[in-house]
């Protein structure tokens, strides 16, 4: 092994070790001669006296020597370098502490102004590049926020079928119990073969423009969604590797299938029931009709049959058409919509076309098809003018709602209604009329007089509902990483670039410290970091029901009590949406020996193995600080100049984000110290095994 | 069907020949004086002329629709001693709604039973509510 391989203390702890055998063989080799020269042998004894001695004297000054050597020279510039790296690698501000390295003359002080200086330098380029950078996050916001209102689900896959980008849209459409992440396959949500079918047929068409339209199904709870794959060009996916990656818009039709079936279902047995009755009448009425019919009896019989089949098929008409009548409104995608909003842009379009309109509508949420219902009030507005005072009122009617428009004179001609009902909407299309409107909606139009002189045109919708208050609005986050798109996948493990890693920081809370001794989980946190950035929308924080009591000592740690419990998941269950969270990813965990070994004891009762490669923050703190150094979780993040809201510290969350962030800013460090791979970081982690083991042997 | 010594008089306004068949053939078992027009187009003048006391009016005529007919003689004052029963080939329940907010009097969906038409016709001559 070469010497420079080995750390500045064992280098010095062998230079004195050299030191002092040099100068012990040195001392033997003198006596030794001056023994020959002086030819006497009874001097041998003193000879080997006055040797042993010097030896010791020669071993404990030395010995001496390089324990002050270590103290003061050796650890120190181990700690000072541990300090220069770190706040050169990542952005770390604060003091060398006093006593660092004060037998090191200017070295502390100069470092302190090297830092200092280095500080400065970057806050300088740093407000530089915010400058630049805010104006770029605006409109980066800007963007974000007109994708978070496309309302179809959105993904954008890399070649390797891995999630570079997904809206909020798309987590409501995947739906399932494992929300999506980046850098996961698609494959863990939909089924596989629509998708890898349309990449490779559309991989086959060289056409850059090209689209396909496929139907896929979720695998959670299977939905069926309508989506459309298009490649990514060369010009949008600047990371183009050998594959272009693709982008997916999804769509929930499972609605529509859903209704087509029923349609399909009611015009089978339409069919059916009206066509063996229209026979056996068709038979019937030719025997009566015949000339050489029956008589007596005979006849009786046979016309008792043909009026039973009679009823029987206008019973069947009735039936069907009742049926049909519940589901038509069912067909069209109508929406739930406040009647205050559709009264407010009733009054906006017929304001915006010069007229007036008192609105009085009901507490309700009206199901209807916002857009074309206020294309059709607003034609019927336009058409009332010169009537006074007209009034547009939403009153509860049933199980619906009564749409109301009234004026004070004389009632509409149904005559000139059913003329206003048959031209064209100004809604941009010749295609729907105001009939259409009321067929979509399952409704009629019709005037009535009112008794106090007023006249109105009457529009019910079959279904309501009393309002409730307006949730506050959903986050509608875009979680995404581009540069996913261009990351190299075939590589070993082991030769993989550290930051191409995804990791999983996760932390336990338990109800002791003595798994073997029945200690149980009762809380389990986790963060993701996909390309070196924490994804701060992906996250598992869950309680978990430990079944046993939570010792009060436990609980006054960890604030966890038998109350908050109760009503949690057991670890099966919470293992399970673990393992899945894990899926793929190196696990971190700060003193992860003691994690892991509360998750395998669980293995068998999970049904899945904990089989992902492990690292270690103790483990990665003392290959960037030395061992010498405390490497408790306050120490590490208190180093790195990582805060822990106090609230936060011994929850599993907090401190799962803060040995998260301290992973991050361990990053850089560890590069420059040249370990760049999965393998190295590994190899280099194993010399600490001292202090705790590595869980990858 | 005698009322008080006169013959009740009912109007069919039915474009249908068939379904006119058995209406004739109802109407004339039951004893009341009845005539047929075959479109909606002077129904209304038919109905001033002779002010039956029923009309048994079909909703989709050619010509007029039977929503109009119905609106225009229950806005003649003149007309109001004259009871309305349409027929309707849908029958849906908002059909049945605007037929009755229009002032008929009953609403009967097609195909039906004689025996049901009957039923509904007696109970309207006799100024019954709907059951």
């Amino acid at each position: 092994m070469s010497l420079s391989r080995l750390s500045l203390r064992i280098r010095v702890f062998l230079f004195f070790a050299a030191l002092a055998a040099g100068n012990i063989i040195a001392v033997i080799a003198g006596l030794l001669f001056g023994y020959e020269r002086m030819g006497d042998p009874s001097m041998r004894d003193a000879m080997i006296i006055g040797g042993t001695v010097a030896s010791f004297a020669i071993l404990g000054s030395l010995a001496g020597v390089w324990f002050l050597f270590d103290e003061h020279v050796a650890k120190p510039i181990e700690r000072l370098a541990g300090f220069l790296r770190t706040r050169t690698h990542s952005e770390i501000d604060g003091e060398i502490e006093k006593d660092l390295a004060r037998y090191l003359g200017d070295l502390a002080p100069a470092a302190q102004a090297l830092t200092s200086r280095l500080n400065a330098t970057r806050q300088a380029l740093t407000e530089a590049v915010q400058r630049e950078t805010s104006r770029l996050a605006d409109e980066k916001e800007r963007l974000e926020a007109l994708l978070c209102d496309v309302p179809v689900g959105v993904l954008l896959c890399t070649a390797d079928h891995q999630l570079a980008f997904y809206n909020g849209q798309a987590v409501d459409l995947l739906g399932s119990a494992h929300a999506p992440g980046l850098d996961r396959r698609v494959f863990d949500y939909l089924h596989q073969p629509p998708i890898a079918h349309a990449y490779e047929r559309l991989l086959q068409t060289e056409d850059p423009d090209a689209a396909s339209d496929l139907l896929c199904a979720t695998l959670a709870d299977g939905k069926v969604l309508a989506a459309r794959m298009r490649l990514l060009s060369e010009g949008e996916d600047r990371h183009l590797v050998k594959r272009p990656g693709y982008v997916l818009t999804l769509r929930d039709v499972s609605n529509d299938m859903r209704s087509h079936a029923q349609r399909e279902l009611l015009m089978d047995e339409l069919f059916d029931r009206i066509r063996r009755p229209a026979a056996a009448l068709q038979s019937l009425t030719g025997v009566l009709t015949a000339d050489d019919g029956p008589v007596g009896p005979a006849r009786d019989k046979v016309r008792d049959a043909a009026s039973l089949e009679a009823r029987q098929l206008a019973g069947a008409i009735h039936t069907l058409f009742e049926r049909h009548e519940q589901n038509r409104a069912d067909w069209w995608p109508l929406a739930m919509i406040r009647a205050s909003d559709l009264a407010e842009a009733v009054t906006a379009r017929v304001e915006a076309d010069g007229g007036q309109i008192i609105c009085d509508p009901a507490p309700l949420m009206l199901r209807c098809e916002g857009f074309e219902m206020v294309a059709l009030l607003g034609n019927l507005v336009a058409r009332l003018k010169g009537r006074e005072a007209v009034r547009l009122e939403i009153s509860e009617d049933g199980a619906g709602a009564m749409i109301a428009l009234d004026w004070t004179g004389p009632m509409v001609p149904i005559a000139d209604l059913e003329t206003w009902l048959d031209e064209p909407l100004d809604v941009g299309l010749d295609d729907v009329t105001g009939r259409r409107v009321l067929v979509s909606h399952a409704s009629e139009l019709w005037p009535e007089q009112l008794p106090d002189g007023r006249a109105r045109l009457c529009l019910p919708l079959r279904e309501a509902r009393r309002e409730t208050s307006r949730p506050a609005p959903v986050p509608r986050a875009v979680v995404y990483d581009f540069d996913l798109l261009g990351k190299a996948r075939e590589a070993e493990f082991a030769q993989r670039p550290l930051e191409d890693l995804t990791y999983v920081v996760f932390d336990t809370e338990t109800t002791g410290l003595l798994p073997t001794e029945g200690d149980e989980i009762v809380q389990i946190a986790a963060v993701r970091i996909v390309n070196g950035r924490r994804v701060h929308s992906e996250v598992f924080d869950t309680l978990v029901n430990p079944g046993r009591s939570i010792p009060a000592a436990s609980t006054a740690v960890h604030g966890i009590s038998d109350a908050m419990v109760t009503g949690a998941p057991d670890i099966a269950d919470v293992g399970r949406r673990f393992h899945k969270f894990v899926e793929g990813a190196v696990l971190i965990a700060h003193n992860a020996p003691f994690d892991m070994e509360f998750l395998r004891r669980k293995e068998k009762l999970i049904g899945q193995n904990f089989e992902n490669p492990v690292l270690d923050t103790v483990l990665l703190s003392a290959v960037v600080f030395g061992q010498s150094e405390s490497h408790s979780l306050d120490s590490l993040t208190h180093r790195l100049g990582i805060t822990i809201p106090e609230e936060a510290r011994h929850t599993a969350i907090g401190d799962t984000v803060a040995t998260a962030d301290a992973f991050l800013k361990l990053l850089p460090a560890l590069k420059a110290k040249g370990l760049t791979t999965f393998g190295e970081v590994v190899t280099e982690v194993r010399k600490h095994s001292r202090l705790i083991r590595d869980l990858n042997a | 069907m005698a009322d008080g010594g006169r013959q009740q008089r009912v109007l069919i306004v039915e474009d249908e020949d068939n379904i006119a068949i058995a209406l004739d053939y109802l109407m004339t078992r039951e004893g009341y004086d009845h005539e047929r027009i075959a479109t909606g187009t002077g129904a209304v003048e038919k109905i001033r002329d002779s002010k039956p006391d029923l009309v048994l009016l079909d909703v989709m005529l050619p010509g007029v629709s039977g929503y109009e007919i119905c609106q225009n003689v229950r806005s003649d004052a003149g007309l109001s001693g004259v009871k309305i029963l349409m027929m309707t080939a849908r029958g849906s329940a908002m059909e049945q709604r605007k037929g009755l907010a229009l002032g008929a009097d009953g609403f009967i969906a097609k195909p039906f039973d004689l025996k049901e038409l009957r039923e509904e016709v007696r109970r309207i001559l006799e100024g019954r509510a709907a059951s």
